[in-house]
């Protein structure tokens, strides 16, 4: 399955950089296939265009904070998690994705 | 409940995460014209640092880094309003947080509402828009609501809200300095150890940036000793992982090795975070040892005068610290202690049959 993904912590040097390899690695692990989108202290890094979105099952939003752009995520099914989660066990989030 | 107090804890973490380049910038320029005034000794008759016959790069660098702080609290609440209400938040929040930047004459000390205010006036915004926004209103109104009505209907009653609220905040904000500096050596070591627990407990998370936010807020309201403390907590966790799997390398796997090396380059660099690897695979007795060592090190940290002038940790910020031999020995020995904790229990609870077979 095509997922995409945005990854945002307050700081956005580390948390968000770390969630974003973790959620590739997983997807890839899983068989899926997934664009993730940062939103660190850089700004937007990778960012999804709305043809991305458009061409996905479902959105990751593995973030703390309210993000940049939401508005992109409207028409796409998503689910919302912490930042955390993508670390300890993304491979829940996969699941829970898929499930919802 | 729950989920709105979720919400808002996004809204907040939204500003603070806007705000922390803000602090960054103004903190380290500040100590180092500061550091500067000190070196040459050009000190007004209180024995701070006076600037009138500075260099001009030096006397502009204070001055720039102060004007970075003034706009701390506008930042700061203008963001929290922003995650809430989208672009008509930004104005109310900018405005509201401004005003509570305005100086305030508590007693013989200046004081401004800072960053309490900007919190608190970023969130009535934030609502206050959300409401206005709501309201129903006839067609041909709709154009005018978001370049007139809004921004004026928001932003007046955040203003006088703000200027009501100033004074009575900023006479807490006083209160809160003075407890923190007449705090005894035994409070102090209790608030260093309550900082240390939080920064390690979940490396980065919400608990680490709530005691960090803490120390980065009252830099700016002059108080370094906070910072310290953290700074010196924040980078102990990857270092002591780090220098554990240096001291007893037969304990722990090969991809744990090379988690080591990459902990301590993050913890070099100030970067809670790189303690994470280790303690994903076996919380509960990474997360007590990491805890453990930076509330070593904070209380050290405190206890020794160490100031934090910028909102980050680790050696990497050495520069812009007060009492850097007592930074370097807070820093040391918290992450000693973690390291000799961590390799302990894992010696005490691991099977020997494991151990063995690396060498």
């Amino acid at each position: 399955m095509k997922f995409v993904a945005v990854t945002a912590c307050p700081t956005g040097i580390a948390h968000t950089y770390m969630a974003a390899e973790q959620l590739e690695k997983t997807a890839q692990k899983l068989g899926h296939t997934i664009k993730v989108e940062t939103q660190g202290a850089m700004g937007i890094e990778n960012e999804l265009s709305q043809a991305d979105i458009d061409a996905a099952e479902a959105a990751i939003l593995a973030t703390d904070i309210a993000i940049e752009k939401p508005e992109r995520f409207d028409r796409i099914r998503k689910v919302q998690v912490p930042v955390q989660a993508a670390l300890k066990d993304p491979v829940a989030i996969f699941q829970k994705t898929l499930a919802a | 409940m729950k989920e709105q107090l979720q919400k808002h804890k996004q809204y907040l973490l939204t500003g603070v995460s806007h705000v922390i380049p803000v602090i960054a910038c103004g903190g380290i320029l500040i100590a180092l014209a500061v550091t500067y005034a000190f070196q040459f000794k050009l000190l007004n008759p209180h024995g701070g640092p006076d600037f009138t016959n500075a260099p001009w790069l030096i006397k502009n660098m204070a001055l720039i880094g102060e004007k970075a702080f003034q706009l701390f609290p506008a930042v700061l609440a203008g963001f929290i309003a922003f995650a809430m209400a989208g672009k008509p938040g930004l104005v109310p929040g900018f405005v509201g947080g401004f005003i509570a930047a305005i100086p305030q004459v508590v007693g013989e000390k200046n004081a401004s509402a800072g960053f309490l205010g900007a919190i608190l006036i970023g969130f009535v915004a934030g609502h206050l828009v959300n409401g206005l926004k709501k309201l129903p209103v006839p067609k041909i109104l709709r154009p005018v609501m978001p370049i007139i009505i809004i921004p004026i209907c928001s932003t007046l009653p955040v203003g006088l809200l703000m200027l009501a609220l100033n004074m009575p905040i900023a006479q807490v904000m006083v209160a809160l300095g003075h407890f923190l500096e007449n705090l005894q050596s035994g409070s102090q070591a209790l608030l260093a150890m309550l900082l240390g627990a939080m920064i390690a407990f979940d490396m980065g998370g919400p608990v680490n940036k709530a005691a960090f936010f803490f120390g980065a807020a009252m830099i700016e309201q002059g108080n370094y000793a906070i910072m310290g403390a953290c700074a010196a907590a924040i980078c102990t966790p990857p270092l002591g992982l780090g220098l554990a799997t240096l001291i007893s390398r037969q304990l722990w796997t090969d991809e744990q090795r090379e988690s080591g090396y990459a902990a301590l380059g993050m913890g070099m660099i100030g970067i809670t975070e790189g303690a994470i690897p280790f303690a994903a695979g076996d919380p509960f007795r990474v997360i007590p040892s990491i805890m453990i060592g930076s509330m070593v090190a904070a209380t050290i940290a405190m206890l020794g005068g160490v100031g934090g002038h910028a909102p980050h940790g680790g050696p990497i910020v050495l520069p812009v610290v007060d009492n850097r031999i007592i930074y370097i020995v807070a820093i040391v020995a918290g992450a000693t202690v973690t390291a000799v904790l961590i390799n302990t229990l894992k010696k005490l609870t691991e099977k020997p049959a494991v151990a063995p077979a690396a060498i």
